[in-house]
């Protein structure tokens, strides 16, 4: 038979268990600004000196590959130099004759990823920059490949953000090549899991082929114009008459990227041209010929005009 | 020094020295999803030799650290680590478990446990939930596993505790 003792011991267990059990429900269920602000203290707090390790550590893992990429570059550099005043009198001269303007320079953060080894990892990242790098919420982040997601709160010397596989991640997008706009979100259907996006609300005259590649239109004021979200690779869902729902491969992997940009230049920037890819390549050059088509007719127009003039007269 | 305060200081020890390698040497090794948990298996360490009042207290603040380091759905880690440091606590009395390999085993069931409640707390998607639970999950709680038994041999002795008597 259990002692007095026993018994208030395994009872004081039970109050323990479920005290702790209620407030990670509270916490769970209560509004997300509130888990942010906690978060967002303890990791300004008690958590720095943890997260300050984690960022050491992360920069000790790729300090071999970062020096073998500084060396490549640095050589590369060297041989290149020699010749950069004729290049890029040659490159000015070449854009000019295509039309096009200069590559754009954005401003923007480096920063580490530092994943966690839990499950929700790649749903929200934490990067060893913050406010004292002048990284602010809203400010997009962005791998090689393209679009990573957003900051979702920032403190001084890190940050979370919000990556494309959360629920609440929404971006404006068109399909290059063609007119087809919507918005793309995380995909949640059976088949697709959370590896996939899905790009809502194009119009259903507006059929995009699998294959095109799909940018941010700047449209909202967060994320500028012209960073890949993701590839066409099919239809969904439709509903007749009114619109079509396509799965996208995502252009970028948050699980898989250790690190990223955060821009932090002012919303309203286009990055068409910091983005180069065969399709934004190829509709740029389409884009083009067809100025310049547009402008040669208009010559032939106004050739034909004075002609007929000259006829008149 | 009394025997059971050096003991209690030699745990408190091992656990910062997991704290340690759960953020200076777990980001140099695997990938994230299938290197070992460190703060995981602190918890289940600290849990079954304590009681399932003090191993739900410790849950709930290895999972608070958690959902401050990885905020998608704050709460969520919370509640997982609650469940299983207070389960950890009690099957200790069911299995025999000085055994290293009996500890070992505990850690990998409790991290697939963990993340199963924190998969379905975070309303992931079920295509997701069966990839995590079948595939990373089992390869973490495996990794997680080996370097209990690492540990746990290295520190055997310090080990041969228990807090609640």
């Amino acid at each position: 038979m259990a002692s007095a003792s026993e018994r208030s011991y395994t009872r004081r267990d039970t109050v323990m268990f479920l005290a702790c059990l209620g407030l990670s429900l509270v916490a769970l269920f209560s509004p997300s600004k509130w888990g942010q602000d906690i978060a967002d203290a303890l990791r300004g707090t008690v958590l720095a000196p943890l997260v300050w390790l984690q960022a050491r550590a992360e920069e000790g893992r790729t300090s071999r590959a970062r020096l073998q990429a500084i060396t490549l570059q640095r050589d590369s550099a060297a041989f290149l130099a020699q010749g950069i005043p004729s290049l890029a009198v040659e490159n000015d001269r070449l854009r000019r004759l295509l039309t096009l303007s200069r590559r754009i320079s954005t401003p923007y953060v480096a920063a580490e990823v530092l994943h966690q080894p839990i499950p929700t990892d790649p749903r929200s990242l934490l990067l060893d920059v913050g406010r004292s790098d002048l990284v602010s919420e809203f400010d997009p982040v962005v791998a090689p490949e393209g679009l990573i997601g957003m900051v979702a709160s920032a403190v001084d010397h890190s940050s979370t953000v919000m990556t494309w596989a959360h629920p609440e991640f929404r971006v404006s997008a068109y399909a290059v090549g063609g007119t087809a706009s919507g918005v793309v979100a995380p995909s949640f259907s059976t088949l697709s899991g959370e590896g996939a996006l899905e790009f809502r609300g194009v119009p259903y005259r507006d059929s995009v082929p699998a294959g095109t590649l799909v940018l941010s239109s700047g449209i909202g004021g967060v994320y500028p114009r012209g960073i890949p979200v993701g590839t066409v690779t099919g239809v969904v869902r439709e509903q007749a008459g009114w619109e079509r729902v396509y799965r996208l491969l995502p252009a970028a992997s948050p699980a898989a990227t250790a690190h990223v940009l955060v821009l932090v230049s002012p919303p309203g920037t286009s990055l068409d041209r910091a983005f180069p890819s065969d399709s934004a390549v190829r509709a740029t050059e389409r884009d083009s010929i067809a100025h310049v088509r547009r402008a040669d007719s208009l010559e032939a127009a106004k050739a034909r005009g004075a002609g007929s003039k000259d006829t008149t007269r | 020094m009394s025997a059971s305060r050096a003991n209690r200081i030699q745990l408190i020890l091992v656990m910062a020295l997991l704290v340690v390698l759960h953020f200076y040497l777990r980001p140099r090794l695997w990938s994230a999803r299938v290197s070992p948990d460190f703060l995981l298996m602190g918890l289940v360490f600290f849990a079954m030799r304590a009681g399932p009042g003090a191993g739900a207290l410790a849950g709930f603040a290895v999972g608070i650290v958690n959902d401050a380091l990885t905020p998608a759905a704050f709460g969520a880690g919370a509640l997982a680590h609650t469940v299983v440091g207070y389960l950890a606590a009690w099957g200790r009395a069911v299995f025999f478990a000085d055994n290293l390999l009996v500890n070992a085993a505990f850690v990998a069931v409790a991290l697939w446990v963990r993340d199963v409640i924190l998969l379905l707390a975070s309303g992931t998607a079920q295509g997701r939930l069966l990839v995590e639970l079948t595939l990373n999950s089992p390869l973490q709680a495996i990794s997680t596993a080996v370097f209990a038994l690492l540990v746990l041999a290295a520190f055997r002795e310090w080990f041969a505790i228990r807090l609640d008597v």
